[in-house]
C-alpha cells in the first residue's frame, strides 16, 4: 500500500497479530536526521509500484512460508522521525518471519518505483538510487 | 498515435508529470525518446552522454513492464501506450 497520509503502526501491527501467526516481525523505516538534512519528499509511480510490491510479497511467501506480509509506503512530504515505510511478516515461527522481513525491504528498496529528495540547508537534491 | 509519458524525479522536473504526444504510427521507443528530446532538449543530455552515448542511469517502462536497454530501443509502441521514464529507484 502506498499512502500520503501518516501510517498508523498500531493499526498495521494489529491486523496481522493473528492465532496462526506465533511470530510477527516489523521493520520500520525511520526519515533519519542526517547532516544538514531537515526533511524527505517521497515520489511513487504509484501503479508500478503498487505491482511490484505485490510480486515481492508473493515471493516472501514462497521462498519462506509466511503466512503475511504486509507493507505501507509513505509519500508526500516527511519531516525527520516521521515514518517512512513499514514491513510486517507473520509466520508460524519467528526465523522465517525475519527472514521475509528482510529480503521484502531489500527488494523493496531495490526495485519498487519510489524516490526521495531530501530538503537541506543548502536547497533539495534527489537521493541517488543504486546504478540499474 | 498517442502515447503517454509519465516521468518521475529528475525526469518529472524536466518533462513534467504527464503528457500525451502523437508520433508517427511504427514508431519505436527510440523514435520517441528522440521526439521528447526535440521537445524537451535539456532531457538529450539526462540521457545521451557528451559522446551520444546512452547513459545507464535511467530506466524506462512500457506499459509498466521494465525495458532492457539499449536492445529494447527497438521495441515497437502501439496507440495509448503508457511510457515512463525515472532514475534508479531509492525507496525505502
Amino acid at each position: 500500500m502506498i499512502s500520503d497520509g501518516e501510517i498508523d503502526l498500531v493499526e498495521i501491527l494489529g491486523s496481522s497479530i493473528k492465532p496462526d501467526a506465533g511470530a510477527v516481525v516489523a521493520f520500520v523505516g525511520v526519515v533519519r536526521a542526517d547532516p544538514g538534512v531537515m526533511g524527505l519528499e517521497v515520489e511513487a509511480y504509484e501503479e508500478a509500484a503498487l505491482e511490484e510490491l505485490r510480486r515481492i510479497k508473493e515471493e516472501a511467501i514462497a521462498r519462506f512460508g509466511v503466512s503475511s506480509v504486509d507493507v505501507v509506503h509513505r509519500t508526500g512530504r516527511l519531516s525527520l522521525g516521521e515514518v517512512i515505510v513499514v514491513v510486517v511478516c507473520g509466520s508460524s515461527h519467528r526465523r522465517e518471519a525475519f527472514q521475509a522481513c528482510e529480503y521484502v525491504i531489500d527488494e523493496l528498496k531495490r526495485r519498487v518505483p519510489i524516490w526521495k529528495k531530501e530538503q537541506t540547508e543548502e536547497g533539495e537534491r534527489w537521493v541517488r538510487g543504486d546504478a540499474c | 498515435m498517442r502515447i503517454k509519458i509519465r516521468a518521475f524525479a529528475g525526469f518529472r522536473e524536466i518533462l513534467g508529470k504527464e503528457m500525451i504526444v502523437e508520433i508517427g504510427s511504427g514508431s519505436k521507443v527510440a523514435d520517441l525518446i528522440n521526439h521528447l528530446c526535440e521537445i524537451k532538449p535539456e532531457l538529450r543530455g539526462a540521457l545521451f552522454s557528451d559522446a551520444g552515448e546512452l547513459r545507464d542511469y535511467f530506466m524506462i517502462m512500457l506499459n509498466r513492464r521494465r525495458l532492457d536497454l539499449p536492445e529494447d530501443l527497438n521495441a515497437d509502441l502501439s496507440d495509448n501506450d503508457e511510457v515512463a521514464i525515472f532514475p534508479p529507484v531509492a525507496g525505502g
